[in-house]
């Protein structure tokens, strides 16, 4: 009998993640279509009109450059602490921490000058998400404990945080009962650029080039790697695992911190529930579908941005927003499974009698 | 403080309780077999979706709660594919199989949201032992989902401690090239194990739509999905301590809504922080005293496996 059997390449297939990518958005696409066909929509006409409200002017580019921020800097997050091996699921969490950071600056600077106020913002982003991830972090570095889990569990605690002020401490009291924060004051809001786009978007953008250049030309970023990848020759290396992992944790939630001050000071001003909007779940696919690497998270977020912008613009012609969301975890699904072909391929292996000859055959080829 | 909303709060906490365990083993059996689904959430709401339009499209709500677990374990396949055959990284996977099943099943279910149910399961009845006090109503008023979820702990815990499957599976949990090597399909068992999840955390969906709520509106599982990966953990991995966390669980989502009644001055949202911040703490704590003793969790989880890769 023969079977298929994966077995790794020598080298992975070049520029084979772009073209993984490019799998996942056709498969992601294609089952939308089918999707809306069996809901009585056109799909071209659907996806046109989806490209045209994020893409198709200067003002639907602003929308969708907006959009990419959160999901950039959260990609980024994750990607951060990826880059060692660390996985952190918090930064839905930290963006909302990152919000109530930068709204309590608001709340005690309401007075200050516009550039003040607003670093201080911004400031208190990055530490309110840093403060969110300072739990998992030291449990982590001090005692070992699995931050997958941790940083997940603070996502809900933060999540109930937010409801419990903007329901009760922080409620606007002209709101006729609506759980949400006052208006922030006009000089704690971003400048614009052009059409609806902030400065949030060069923020971010430079964000993300430092951690690009920091991940790939400094040492830092090389101690990172080397620690990810291996424990023991970290250890060798004289490279403190402990120190690490806590400074790593501590940026990725402050990125991801930065991101809910940027939403709350450029596209929201002021704080709802719904102010992160899975922004950091999102995050993790971004970071996933660009291989943890900053270059690769800007344009994924950029893509996504897209999706999600053109998915509120179809609600408008009756098609639900619901149909961004399945976009977005296709393109992911269909990507993952056309990247295990860039690192993997397809051999027929004969089984039965001799199976286990030609299993320690493949052996022999997985290790070479 | 009455007798009656005494009663009730305890009603309220068992089927509470149930709803959380069901979804809880379904995540328990998955991590015993090595497999971490974070895409609860996801398969939750398939199942609640999947169960309220089955019972609404034929009237019969056994068919709809078993299109529930058929919708949460079709969803939870998906995990399965990616992770066990294909190798993907668990988190990434079950975290997308959140957001789609989310997504998906607002999609689905756009014309049926706030409709009434097409059919919900009613209370086994019990004849006379309902009527004794308290335990009547607490213990035997309840919808089969209850009894389902009872049975499906004493079923878990048998098949992973007294069977030789379940041995295999744990062993595909803890180690799994030496499952492999002592004969077994490790691609086989994490399969079984995720579909399996899949179902319990479907049935749980479908407990919310045809019993509890009933009705369906979009992003109607409101985060239970992450207590019940809170559980497992707050359960050390073993079916029992689940169902003691389960109503731990259950009676802080029951005490919720019953503050006021009581007339207690606490904020029910900051109540409801209580499960995932015992579970961080139950956590920290399992991880110092590994350091002694070895932890209980699955010595394998989170891992893919290829033979080829041993």
């Amino acid at each position: 009998m023969r079977r298929p059997v994966l077995v790794r390449r020598d080298r992975p297939v070049r520029g084979g993640q772009p073209l993984a990518f490019a799998v996942g958005l056709i498969l992601a696409l294609a089952v939308g279509a089918i999707l809306l066909m069996t809901a009585g929509h056109e799909p071209l006409r659907v996806y046109q009109r989806m490209f045209e409200k994020s893409l198709g002017d200067p003002t639907a580019w602003s929308l969708t450059l907006n959009r990419a921020v959160p999901l950039g800097l959260a990609g980024l997050a994750v990607a951060v602490a990826g880059s060692m091996g660390l996985w952190n699921i918090g930064a839905e969490g930290q963006i909302l921490a990152g919000a109530m950071g930068a709204a309590w600056v608001a709340r005690i600077g309401g007075a200050w000058p516009g550039p003040m106020l607003l670093t201080g913002m911004l400031a208190g982003a990055i530490v309110g998400g840093g403060l969110l991830a300072l739990v998992p972090a030291v449990a982590r570095a001090r005692v070992g404990v699995n931050e997958i889990i941790t940083t997940l569990m603070l996502n809900e605690i933060a999540l109930r945080l937010l409801q419990w002020l903007i329901h009760g401490p922080w409620k606007d009291p002209e709101s006729f009962n609506f759980p949400l924060t006052p208006m922030l004051p006009d000089q704690g809001r971003l400048p614009t650029l052009f059409g609806r786009a902030h400065v949030g978007v060069l923020i971010a953008g430079a964000v993300i080039l430092v951690f690009g250049v920091a991940a790939s030309r400094t040492a830092w970023g090389y101690e990172l790697r080397v620690a990810g990848s291996s424990a023991n020759t970290a250890r060798y290396a004289g490279i403190s695992l402990k120190r690490k992992i806590l400074t790593v944790l501590l940026l990725s939630g402050g990125v991801a911190g930065l991101a809910g001050g940027i939403e709350l000071a450029g596209t929201a001003d002021r704080i709802t529930e719904g102010i992160s909007n899975g922004f950091g779940y999102a995050g993790i696919i971004v970071a996933a579908l660009a291989l943890l690497r900053p270059s690769g998270v800007a344009a994924v977020a950029l893509l996504f941005g897209a999706v999600q912008v053109g998915g509120q613009s179809i609600q408008i012609i009756g098609v639900p927003a619901s149909v961004s969301t399945i976009l977005q975890a296709f393109i992911l699904f269909g990507a993952i499974g056309a990247g295990v072909f860039v690192r993997y391929s397809v051999r027929l292996v004969t089984t039965g009698v001799d199976a286990s000859a030609s299993g320690d055959g493949d052996d022999g080829e997985a290790t070479a | 403080m009455t007798e009656a909303s005494m009663i009730g709060l305890l009603v309220a906490t068992v089927s509470f309780g149930a709803l959380l365990y069901l979804a809880a083993l379904g995540e328990l059996i998955s991590e015993k077999a090595g497999v971490l689904n974070l895409g609860v959430e996801g398969m939750m709401a398939m199942g609640a979706v999947s169960a309220f339009m089955a019972a609404h499209q034929t009237g019969n709500p056994w068919i709809g709660l078993a299109a529930g677990i058929a919708g949460g374990a079709l969803t939870g396949f998906l995990h399965g594919w990616f992770t066990v055959v294909l190798g993907a990284e668990q988190v990434v996977s079950g975290l997308s199989l959140t957001i789609l099943g989310l997504g998906f099943s607002a999609y689905m279910g756009k014309n049926v949201v706030g409709r009434p149910p097409g059919a919900v399961l009613k209370p086994v009845d019990w004849g006379p032992l309902t009527d004794i006090p308290w335990a009547g109503p607490v213990l035997f008023g309840q919808a089969p989902f209850v009894y389902l979820a009872v049975l499906a702990g004493i079923a878990t815990w048998f098949v992973l401690s007294r069977t030789r499957i379940g041995l295999a599976l744990r062993a595909a949990g803890d180690s799994a090239s030496t499952a492999d090597a002592a004969g077994h399909s490790v691609v086989g068992l994490r399969l079984g194990a995720v579909v399996t999840g899949g179902g319990l955390a479907g049935a749980s969906g479908a407990y919310l739509t045809l019993s509890l709520t009933p009705q369906w509106t979009q992003g109607i599982t409101a985060g239970r999905g992450w207590i019940a990966v809170a559980l497992v953990i707050f359960g050390a991995w073993r079916p029992g301590r689940a169902a003691v966390g389960a109503l731990l669980f259950g009676g802080l989502l029951a005490l919720k809504t019953r503050l006021q009644t009581f007339g207690v001055d606490f904020s029910p949202i900051l109540l409801s922080m209580l499960p995932y911040v015992l579970t961080i703490t139950v956590l920290i704590a399992i991880s110092i005293r590994a350091r002694n003793r070895p932890s209980p969790a699955p010595a394998a989880l989170g891992t893919a496996y290829r033979r080829e890769e041993r």
